[in-house]
């Protein structure tokens, strides 16, 4: 009888032990998955700021100066534009 | 007998104590132990909720998941109004012990003078005071760094603009909290919000959630709007605007494109605009969207409304001639003049030179009634469908109350108004077969259903006239663009000044051109209009027609509709090549 009380507070004991690592590591585990967390919306932002950032750099407004000033680039009208493939389009005069 | 009990056997002590005293100690030691069981399980049982709830205000924390407002965007998926992560500083004022070097420091970070800073953190009364919200993330990154005791950040989000002024009047803007103030913002404002979500956890000493509790409320993010606007020809619209306000030296201006086809606004801008980003020193001028707030008479672009009521109900044909000599005609002792005086006119010509005469001549033939219900069917006077922020519905009195000479004059668009964009929208009567189709701001890709006003022939017919009317002979040839058939109708108006219209030499005008492209079989419907230009020219057809000539090219070619007309090339062949 005293033998298999002792092996049942030993067993007793031995989960008690285990549950407190368990535990343990599931918050310790809960906190990393946190922190993965906190990083994907801090990503998910910044991939938004970025996009937002890309957008301005590509404005009308900037691409134009940037193709006028650097490049030398001019509008296009349709006297300098060739037409190809449809047979509706009007014929360029010479 | 009475029981005693001996304790000590110290002679000086052998008094007998009486049984019932030790009776009475181990009475009160019950007591006091069923008196804090009560107690206990009263405050374990009964009323538990105090303790309960500051157990859980130790390590309990309700974590606020934020909703990110939704985007705006174009029609082509390009960002027009999006939000960035922001942090805000703050700090608490009482803690914050900054040296002069320290406090010079954080003031060029947060890009503010250092006085306005000291400024904030003298009072040491308050334990909260924001320094700046909003920052550039870069230097609150750098401010982080710095680690300067009580000084702390938080993460707000900016909206942000990439088109800027361009597209202000259209997008609108949002106020610190993130609420829409002006247009699309605000009118879609609910739908972009979002709903916040929140979730429980508990958190160690060290402030790190360490389990969830309960259940999480997913945040409900914002939906994107996409717009019917296309950002180029936004832009566009808008520097061409903007030029030919500078250049005629007018208060203002406003375009409206629309498409002819489904309805959509392509752009719509004002001129005078501002940065939807810095919005300091913003004057009502700079703010109000023209092209839907304001109110003015349309003038002559309104004649072609009048002709098409008389050639659909048969009253006249294109070839009817009308008299107009010799330039004037009096209705009721009001004489109602032409420009110039222009003889015996056909009913065509009479669209193409704008005889107010002609138009008049035409108009006294036509019921009141009937001119009414095809104003007011064209949208005039009628609340425009398209939901703005300030937009308005013009003015169109009841035609009992109309007398022969106010038929006369709002015949050729005097007596009544309108705002540019429901003249826009109205010209859908001529591109649209003869029916008004709805104006819309979102995205719809199905070409709209209308509502009749004219026939289909009438509507062709018209097209023609305002072919010619932009055309060699017509009021507005500047019009005429490279490659492709415009037609459209120039109005240069009186601006009211007081109760009259201002005399001559000291008049102000509004002028404007509503028009379309390619004339067959129109894509597109552009409106532009200058207020008070002061530079010598003020005929709409000469301050308003070039703007809509280089709109219309652009805008068509950016739908890649090909070229209705004959151009000449000026392509230059590659020279042959010497051959080794």
């Amino acid at each position: 009888m005293t033998r298999v009380n002792i092996l049942l507070v030993l067993a007793t004991l031995g989960s008690a032990m285990y549950l407190v690592g368990v535990q343990y590591e599931s918050r310790r585990l809960f906190t990393e998955l946190e922190k993965a967390h906190r990083e994907a919306r801090r990503l998910d932002t910044e991939l938004e700021r970025l996009q937002v950032e890309k957008r301005s750099q590509a404005t009308p407004a900037r691409v134009e100066r940037v193709a006028r000033e650097k490049l030398q680039m001019r509008q296009v009208t349709p006297g300098i534009t060739m037409y190809l493939g449809r047979s509706d389009a009007p014929e360029a005069q010479p | 007998m009475s029981r005693s009990i001996q304790y000590t056997a110290s002679p000086l002590l052998t008094s007998r104590t009486p049984v019932w005293r030790s009776k009475f100690v181990v009475g009160a030691v019950a007591l006091g132990f069923v008196g804090l069981g009560a107690r206990a399980a009263y405050i374990q049982v009964f009323n538990n909720d105090f303790f309960q709830r500051q157990g859980e205000v130790r390590y309990n924390r309700t974590l606020e998941l934020p909703a990110n407002r939704g985007r705006i965007l174009d029609r082509n998926g390009l960002i027009l109004a999006s939000s960035v992560p922001a942090p805000s500083i703050w700090a608490i004022p009482e803690d914050v012990s900054l040296d002069a070097a320290e406090r010079k420091q954080l003031a060029k970070l947060l890009e503010m003078p250092e006085a306005d800073v000291a400024k904030k953190l003298a009072d040491e009364d308050k334990s909260f005071v924001w320094l700046k919200r909003q920052i550039d993330p870069d230097n609150a990154k750098k401010i982080a760094e710095l680690n300067f005791k009580g000084i702390y950040q938080r993460t707000e989000y900016r909206r942000q603009y990439p088109e800027g002024e361009a597209a202000a009047h259209v997008v609108g803007f949002t106020n610190i909290e993130d609420n829409g103030q002006e247009g699309v913002e605000l009118l879609f404002n609910s739908a972009l919000l979002g709903r916040p979500g929140s979730r429980h956890v508990i958190k160690d000493r060290l402030g790190r959630a360490v389990e969830q509790v309960g259940e999480t409320v997913p945040p409900e993010a914002g939906k994107d709007l996409q717009l019917s606007i296309d950002t180029k020809v936004q832009f566009f619209a808008y520097q061409k605007l903007r030029d030919a306000v500078l250049a005629n030296r007018a208060q203002a201006g406003s375009i409206v494109v629309l498409d002819a086809l489904t309805g959509e606004v392509l752009a719509l801008a004002n001129y005078p605009s501002y940065n939807p980003e810095k919005r300091v020193n913003l004057s009502g001028a700079q703010l109000r969207n023209r092209a839907l707030t304001d109110t003015f008479e349309p003038g002559s672009v309104m004649k072609p409304f009048t002709i098409g009521l008389a050639l659909n109900t048969g009253r006249v044909k294109t070839s009817t001639i009308i008299d107009t000599s010799p330039g004037s005609v009096t209705i009721t002792g009001a004489t109602i003049r032409d420009a110039h005086p222009h003889g015996a006119l056909t009913v065509e010509q009479v669209i193409q030179v704008s005889s107010n005469v002609g138009t008049t001549k035409i108009a006294m033939q036509l019921p009141a009634s009937e001119m009414w219900e095809t104003f007011s069917g064209a949208g005039f006077g009628q609340k425009p469908q398209v939901e703005f922020p300030g937009v308005v519905s013009g003015r169109l009195r009841p035609a009992k109350s109309w007398r022969p000479i106010e038929q006369a004059t709002a015949s050729y668009g005097y007596g009544l108004s309108a705002s540019l964009f429901q003249m826009v929208r109205s010209y859908t009567v001529f591109s649209h077969d003869g029916q008004i189709i709805r104006a819309t701001l979102l995205k719809n890709s199905e070409p709209a259903v209308g509502v009749p006003v004219f026939t289909a022939d009438t509507a062709a017919k018209v097209r023609k006239m305002l072919q010619m009317a932009a055309g060699p002979g017509g009021t507005g040839p500047k019009a005429q663009t490279a490659g492709y058939s415009v037609g459209g109708k120039s109005g240069t108006a009186y601006k009211q000044q007081g109760k009259g219209y201002g005399s001559d030499g000291n008049r102000k005008y509004r002028s404007w051109f509503v028009g379309m492209a390619p004339i067959d079989q129109p894509r597109i419907v552009v409106g532009v209009m200058l207020d008070e230009p002061t530079a010598g020219k003020y005929f709409g057809g000469e301050v308003a027609a070039p703007v809509f000539s280089e709109t219309v090219q652009q805008t068509l070619r950016v739908m890649g509709v090909q070229p209705d007309i004959a151009i000449k090339p000026q392509i230059v062949a590659n020279a042959v090549q010497e051959s080794f």
